[in-house]
């Protein structure tokens, strides 16, 4: 039953997810003007949608789909952050871009000439105990996910943390070479060793 | 508009013209029209049906017209159901049966309907305080279905506390009570393009086609005669002059108005019941200050709730028969019986036992108390061949017992279902449905609900409310592609209920194998009827996917912290400064620097958990699959 507007409307739907690329690992402190001027350099955001996170764990990284102006900007995006480490508003976890997908889209047409049909089971169609086993893997499915996730999450975290630590290190580092030179102590050392030292 | 098949055949017929308009001049607009029996003119107030919607829309008639390609359209400015507008409704508290007037510009004010959405009368009676609205009595009251006061500016969604000088273009006067009181608004103006304006224009009347059918004057005798008899039986008053008078009055008004045609038989009948209404109404009107008065609207509602004489039955009739449109079948067979029994009038005792088997044929509709109803009915007709010697008495009270039981046996189905009338055929339908444990096939839920017109608030807002009322609901196993749309459809055909879904939006971690959507139910009851019974019962999607659902809590209130954007202590409140004024904080990162390592290891990290998630959904589609294969389901 699909009538010809409806097709329309889903081609020119496909088209638009084929020029959207999909952006994740952002700081939720990222705003929309941050990711058009962070993408305008590789051609023109026509709009950014931030996906929304209703029930994941507070704490996830945020996405956004970005829409450019045609394919070849979406993969000229796509391939840059593949090839560099692209930070956006923070480092140094690099902002990672892929394809965007159909089902990413909240205002998403219905698809055309699709029917749905349901049907509440009886208690002794033989497919009752099998829905139920169905509907208790789904549980566990997402239970397993949500686990997976949190482990990711901790993992993240450590790897901050491990990364924070060997800044704050480097950084000492740097500040005491810095310091050395500050206060004199490397000239008189190399007044000492006969070095030169500018 | 989603209306049954089974309305369009329903009887039509327009009414008194009013100009032409349009370009081409071929717009005709009216000021009646009847439809299903029932006559209909501009400013009453209709129920809307939409199917689906467990409660009908309230509106009022604006504009009727027939377009050049015969569809027939009305505007309708709408009243809001408190329901419908509590985001905006704040602290102020509303009546059970209160409605808000649309009002201001903007969507929502009003809008065209084809005119085949309308499914029957309201009594709306306005209670504004306000001089020029003639204040309704306490009888008016309590017969009216809803009350309004208040307007509801849909421009800036704001509850105002009078009426404007003009709604949607209609000046205020249309708006309130009309002079001739709103109680009669329901049945007086079916006659309006046959008469002037009130009750007691009786003179108009009798410039009508005069009478070929002599039951129907028996008929109408007897109702009349049932009137004062129960009057009289009632109070026991001497008011009998002015019952005299209203009786002569009701004696006159149908014999006018009975078509000629038997074809039209069915048609003339009800109008000359929707006259004897008016009678019976506008009588009393008349006679402002006897007693009669008092006792007549007093019986009027005792009637409506428990109809126990012929009176009784017949506004009963006519009551649901302006109000119950819908159900068209029950309203063929009503008029059928009636169409039946006409010409068997004079053959007494064939009237009789027909209607005898009916009620063999339908013993079960009939509660005890109906019973008890039919008895004194039948008393009452033992009293009235007594008093009245009315030879057709008999037969014409059991013409009208008849469809009476049958429209008492809607209603009793109706109650049954606990929904208002309109709702009930397609309910039960769908009801039926669900017990058969019939495929069904999920198609779009009829037009979405009216306070979409609204932006409303935003979706987060709703969540948190909904989520602190314990309406929200996490659907699972849905097939990631369904859009928030069909979800509503899913909910809709599966518990019958309306309410706001959305489905979760994927990600790059998201499940392929199980679509996600928050659902906001309309009450925490259905919220948690519906989880139960995703529980206990199974609801089977297409290709083989049990629905899952859940009472969710959402997110709890926390700022969300995010890890691998590193600052360096002592630099931090330099570069947030900084964050602040630039413009663009993106960069490509450099080798050789210790940001271009550390961005190494994260795209490590994810590299990793890339690949954990891919097995993880890969292990779980395998045994998705595996449950799948011994499903019998197609």
């Amino acid at each position: 039953m699909a009538s010809p507007s409806t097709q329309a409307d889903y081609a020119a739907f496909e088209e638009k997810v084929k020029r959207t690329v999909y952006l994740d690992n952002l700081s939720p402190h990222v705003t929309e003007p941050v990711v058009r001027s962070a993408l305008n350099q590789f051609g023109n955001v026509k709009s950014v949608h931030f996906i929304p996170n209703y029930i994941e764990p507070r704490n996830i990284p945020q996405c956004a789909l970005v829409e450019m102006e045609d394919l070849m900007q979406a993969e000229a995006v796509i391939s840059m952050t593949s090839h560099h480490y692209f930070m956006v508003s923070g480092m140094p976890r690099p902002v990672r871009a892929r394809p965007a997908e159909v089902n990413m889209f909240d205002d998403r047409p219905k698809m055309p000439g699709r029917t749905i049909q349901c049907q509440w089971l009886d208690e002794n169609n033989p497919d009752f105990k099998v829905a139920q086993k169905i509907k208790d893997l789904t549980m566990l499915n997402a239970a397993q996910s949500a686990f997976l996730l949190k482990q990711q999450l901790q993992e993240e975290e450590n790897l901050a943390k491990y990364q924070q630590d060997i800044l704050n290190a480097n950084y000492k580092k740097h500040e005491v070479i810095d310091n050395i030179m500050v206060d004199g102590t490397a000239r008189r050392l190399a007044d000492r060793y006969n070095l030169r030292c500018d | 508009m989603v209306e049954a098949d089974g309305v369009e055949n329903l009887e039509f017929e327009w009414g008194k013209k009013r100009g032409v308009g349009g370009k081409k001049k071929d717009v005709q607009f009216y000021e009646t029209f009847t439809y299903d029996g029932v006559e209909y003119s501009l400013y009453d107030s209709v129920y809307l049906y939409k199917e689906g919607e467990p409660d009908p829309y309230v509106g009022k008639i604006i504009k009727i017209w027939e377009n050049s390609d015969k569809t027939k359209k009305v505007k309708i400015l709408w009243f809001f159901r408190p329901c419908e507008i509590q985001n905006f409704l704040g602290n102020e508290d509303s009546a059970e049966n209160e409605l808000f007037l649309a009002s201001g510009e903007g969507v929502g004010l009003a809008n065209v309907n084809p005119l085949e959405a309308i499914s029957g009368k309201c009594n709306v009676v306005c209670t504004s305080k306000d001089s020029r609205n003639p204040q309704p009595s306490d009888e008016e009251l309590q017969a009216a279905d809803f009350i309004f006061c208040r307007a509801f500016d849909v421009g800036n969604h704001r509850i105002l506390g009078k009426i404007e000088e003009k709604v949607a273009g209609i000046e205020v006067k249309f708006i309130f009570n009309r002079i001739d009181l709103q109680k009669t608004n329901v049945v007086l103006k079916l006659d309006s393009d046959k008469k002037g304006a009130s009750g007691n224009a009786i003179a108009s009347y009798e410039t009508g086609v005069p009478s070929q059918q002599t039951p129907t004057i028996g008929h109408t005798n007897l109702k009349t005669t049932g009137i004062s008899i129960d009057n009289l039986v009632k109070d026991n008053a001497g008011s009998n002059s002015s019952l005299v008078k209203q009786k002569s009055s009701l004696r006159e008004k149908p014999t006018s108005t009975v078509g000629v045609e038997s074809d039209e038989m069915a048609k003339s009948n009800d109008r000359m019941e929707n006259d004897f209404n008016d009678g019976t109404k506008s009588g009393p009107i008349v006679k402002e200050n006897t007693d009669s008065k008092a006792s007549l609207v007093k019986q009027k509602s005792l009637l409506r709730n428990q109809p126990a004489s012929s009176i009784g039955t017949e506004l009963k009739i006519s009551k649901t028969n302006n109000r119950q449109e819908n159900v068209s079948s029950d309203k063929t067979t009503l008029r059928f019986g009636e169409m039946e029994d006409r010409p068997s009038k004079r053959a007494k005792f064939d009237g009789f036992v027909k209607v005898d088997d009916k009620n063999k044929k339908s013993p079960q509709i009939l509660s005890t108390d109906l019973d008890g109803n039919d008895a004194k009915a039948l008393a009452t007709v033992t009293a009235l061949e007594d008093k009245s010697r009315l030879k057709l008495a008999k037969d014409t009270q059991v013409a009208e017992k008849d469809p009476f039981k049958k429209v008492k046996s809607d209603d009793k189905t109706k109650f049954s279902n606990g929904k208002l009338p309109k709702a009930s055929p397609g309910r039960a339908l769908d009801e039926d449905k669900k017990i058969d444990h019939q495929i069904m096939e999920v198609t779009r839920r009829p037009d979405t609900d009216r306070s979409r017109w609204f932006k409303g608030l935003p979706w987060e807002d709703r969540m948190k409310t909904a989520n602190e009322q314990g309406t929200l609901v996490l659907l699972q196993n849905l097939d990631p592609t369904y859009t928030s749309a069909e979800v509503e459809d899913i909910v809709w055909h599966g518990f019958k209920e309306s309410c706001t879904a959305k489905m979760i939006q994927q990600t790059s971690i998201s499940s392929p194998h199980s679509g996600q959507a928050l659902v906001i139910f309309k009450t925490r009851e259905a919220a948690e009827i519906a989880v139960r019974k995703l529980d206990e019962g199974c609801l089977l999607l297409s290709n083989g996917r049990p629905l899952v659902g859940s009472k969710t809590t959402c997110y709890p209130e926390k700022k969300p912290s995010f890890f691998g954007h590193l600052v360096i202590d002592k630099l931090k409140h330099q570069m947030q400064r900084e964050m602040k004024e630039a413009v663009s904080t993106s960069h490509c990162s450099q080798p050789n620097t210790i940001e271009y390592e550390m961005a190494m290891e994260w795209c490590l990290l994810q590299e990793r958990s890339d690949f954990a998630w891919k097995k993880l959904y890969e292990q779980q589609g395998e045994a998705l699959r595996k449950l799948h294969s011994s499903l019998k389901f197609k």
